[in-house]
């Protein structure tokens, strides 16, 4: 074929160009489904230990995305010292594998909050969300008064079931229910059946007392869950030194 | 009015004058956008509390606003203008192409306004929610079908280069858009739903769109623009025909394999991002190739530099594209992105690309278009020329600003002190940001007067152009009346 | 199928695949471009359509003049 042909044709010139640019992405994007690796194994006593959110950190985290939080706060720790020493471990893949979409996040104006789950108390949560400067003079980041207002939470179910068609295991059978349980353990296989969604969400925003009012349900309670689940489901003591190193 | 009569009847350009006023309409909003937010971080007062303007909110319409809005309304003004130009035919479909106008216009308003209310899919620069995302493919597949029955109607054997690179970025921009933007919905009335990958699988499908956004919308694209607008403005023709099919081919190939180099040392497998640093260093020769092509097509005519603000708004565009093609190239390097990932520098660079390349072609090319688009001169050129120096010291304070703050930010996180502990806290690292940030803020604001200086010049010389016809028809039907 | 990807994850391979896959093509079509005087002219003489179109829009002008 001559390049004279391609040049005066739009449909060769459509469909080379079609071959060249498909080539990277499918070299690229396509391998991270089938190697194995990609993924780190995390299993404790033979249970996995990272888990899908449950339904009140799944409501913080939709909040978060609402904010847009991801623009200033990256959830990714780099295996650097100086971020080991000030975030902790470096990240797994394993812990962003329930994140529809990833929050990954692409710059730091803030902290990054990979492992901040457990690094702050609730009350110092809620009053750096309400105004950041109370408890941080120098931060520069927005006041968020109005996350004090009651959670949405009606659509929870419906939330669930399409992050189920997405594949992440939340169980609406008796079967599923049961290899929820095989695979995580029975406390947490009951937080992600769907059936319970909406009571799950409510106990455990009345227990956890995010907001320090156990009376009303925010949007707080929800966000501040989510953070404190940050990075917590990993529990690197429980690994010898360099297993996570050779999926790398 | 003889002459406007035989345009109409040769092209369609009332297309072309709707998209270009919606360009610097968009280009003043969005830009102003990223003035407020750039201002919000060197003085958080400025959030007042008001959920819809916080920084987390704003900032997605911004990029929206410019991208999609100030630059993909320049990108259909000037494609469907050099398509029937360097085809001599009229665009395909009046119809369809004013579809193409409003389904991209709504998408892009309705997009900014749904972010202030809380509606994302929280993936960068493809923020939009699944309705959207589904008008948006829509129009585009108009677009395409606009765009290639054109080119199949040509009177000219060959189709000029210029179009190739917008049918590459048309192509590949489907394609990214419908791949990053699959999700499942919560339910068929909510505006909310999950993206369909997660986590690492996720991570890459976003850059690969990411970074290829930046390729084909804001590069390949462009460059149609400059193979078009740099000719006729220089009055001479492009340096090199050759060249320009090489480095095409090689553009469009090499961009694809580069976005994981946004996710050097992260959970993404080594190999994944340690390839696309090795095409993101190869990518310097194909976009070399088009700076060079350009820079020597104006090389003899630099007389006109002296008496033609447009050229100088050319050569300034070249020059940042080159700056910033070599600039990419190093970044993408793992042991530079490790200082400067997460920092300011990332933002300096985008937009050294964004101002410095994308806006300033545009601006040239549009000041070339609307003195024909409405059959008269620009109403102001010494306008010109203060728009020109406004756009190009806002550009260098706002890099430099970016410089300081992104090298010094990721030098001050990586600091240890004698005793082996980190020499500073992160709150540290932002009081330091601070000046950097008010700087930066003062080249947004010279670069959004700049745009505002061209939209005053452009509304002026609208009205010059009417009243000029006005004038012309009365005269016309004085001539009739005595004969 | 699996292990035709996997072919692709070790870098060792993927690296000199790549690169001898795009530098023949690559030289295939510099050589096709810079190589016969008559393919050069005929490619160089498209350079001028953006300048041509002017004169097409003044043929018309004058017809209507």
């Amino acid at each position: 074929m001559k390049h004279e042909t391609i040049e005066t044709n739009v449909g060769w010139l459509i469909i080379l160009t079609m071959i060249v640019i498909s080539i990277g992405g499918l070299v690229e994007i396509i391998p991270l489904y089938f190697i194995k690796d990609t993924i780190e194994t995390v299993k404790v006593d033979g249970k996995d230990t990272v888990h899908p959110y449950t339904p009140l950190e799944l409501r913080g985290r939709d909040i978060y995305m609402r904010e847009g939080c991801y623009l200033c706060h990256s959830q990714m720790i780099r295996p650097f010292r100086d971020e080991n020493i000030r975030y902790g471990h470096y990240s797994l893949a394993a812990e962003s594998r329930y994140d529809h979409p990833f929050q990954w996040g692409s710059k730091r104006t803030g902290p990054d909050l990979a492992r901040v789950g457990g690094k702050y108390s609730n009350e110092w949560h809620l009053q750096h969300l309400v105004n950041p400067r109370d408890v941080v003079p120098e931060s520069i980041m927005p006041s968020y008064p109005w996350l004090t207002e009651p959670l949405k939470f009606n659509a929870i179910n419906d939330r669930l079931k399409a992050l189920k068609a997405t594949g992440v295991p939340y169980s609406q059978t008796q079967e599923e229910y049961q290899a929820n349980v095989e695979r995580f353990g029975k406390p947490t296989a009951d937080m992600l059946d769907i059936n319970n969604a909406e009571q799950n969400l409510i106990d455990q925003a009345q227990d956890g007392n995010y907001d320090g009012n156990r009376n009303d349900i925010t949007e707080a309670d929800a966000l501040i869950a989510y953070l404190q689940s940050l990075g917590t489901m990993v529990d690197f003591s429980k690994f010898e030194e360099g297993y996570f190193a050779k999926f790398r | 009015m003889a002459n406007s009569t035989a345009q109409v009847e040769q092209y369609n350009y009332d297309i072309v004058r709707k998209f270009t006023i919606m360009a610097l309409v968009w280009g003043v909003l969005g830009m102003t956008a990223g003035l407020y937010i750039g201002s919000e971080l060197a003085w958080p007062l400025l959030n007042f509390d008001i959920p819809q303007i916080t920084f987390g909110r704003l900032r997605p319409v911004h990029t929206t606003l410019v991208i999609f809005g100030f630059g993909g309304s320049a990108l259909f003004a000037t494609s469907y203008y050099i398509v029937q130009r360097t085809c001599q035919t009229r665009l395909f479909s009046d119809g369809m192409a004013t579809f193409t106008f409003w389904g991209w216009q709504i998408s892009v308003g309705v997009a900014a306004i749904s972010y202030m209310m809380g509606y994302t899919q929280a993936r960068e620069y493809a923020e939009m929610v699944w309705p959207i995302d589904i008008l948006i493919a829509v129009t585009w597949v108009a677009y395409l079908v606009i765009y290639v029955m054109t080119l199949r109607k040509r009177s000219q054997p060959h189709i000029y280069v210029a179009n190739w690179f917008f049918i590459a970025f048309i192509l590949a921009t489907a394609i990214l858009h419908i791949f990053n933007n699959l999700a499942v919905p919560i339910s068929l009335f909510s505006l909310t739903s999950y993206s369909l990958q997660a986590g690492v699988q996720d991570a890459m499908t976003q850059w690969w769109y990411g970074h290829n956004a930046v390729g084909f919308f804001l590069t390949a694209a462009f460059l149609g623009m400059m193979y078009y607008f740099v000719p006729k403005q220089a009055g001479r023709p492009v340096y090199s025909y050759r060249l320009s099919i090489i480095h095409f081919w090689a553009l469009v190939f090499l961009y694809m394999w580069v976005g994981a180099h946004h996710l050097h040392w992260t959970a993404l497998p080594d190999w994944t991002s340690t390839l696309a640093a090795t095409f993101s260093i190869l990518l310097l020769m194909p976009s070399w190739g088009g700076m060079i092509n350009g820079i020597m097509t104006l090389s003899g005519a630099w007389d006109k530099l002296r008496t033609d603000p447009v050229i100088r708004f050319l050569i300034v565009a070249l020059s940042f594209y080159g700056m910033s093609t070599f600039e990419g190239p190093l970044m993408s390097l793992k042991s530079v992105n490790a200082l400067s990932h997460y920092t300011d520098w990332t933002i300096g660079h985008v937009h050294s690309g964004a101002l410095g390349w994308v806006a300033m072609i545009t601006f040239g090319s549009l000041y070339h278009l609307i003195p024909r688009l409405w059959e008269t001169r620009m109403y102001s050129n010494k306008l010109i020329y203060l728009h020109f120096w406004l756009a190009t010291i806002g550009i260098v304070i706002y890099i430099s600003a970016m410089w300081v703050a992104g090298i010094g930010q990721g030098l001050m996180l990586r600091a240890f002190d004698q005793y082996g502990n980190l020499a500073y806290t992160f709150i540290e690292t932002v009081n330091f940001l601070h000046e950097p940030y008010v700087a930066r803020a003062l080249g947004g604001l010279f670069f959004v007067l700049g745009i505002i200086v061209m939209t005053f010049n452009t509304f002026m010389t609208i009205r010059q152009g009417r009243r000029e016809q006005a004038l012309l028809e009365a005269k016309l039907a004085a001539k009739l009346a005595q004969a | 199928m699996t292990e035709f990807f996997d072919w692709f994850t070790h870098l060792e391979n993927t690296k000199p695949f790549v690169l001898v896959l795009f530098f023949v093509t690559f030289i295939l079509i510099v050589l096709y471009v810079f190589t016969g005087k008559k393919r050069s002219q005929r490619l160089e003489s498209y350079k001028n359509i953006p300048l041509n179109d002017d004169e097409a829009d003044h043929h018309k002008d004058l017809n209507h003049e």
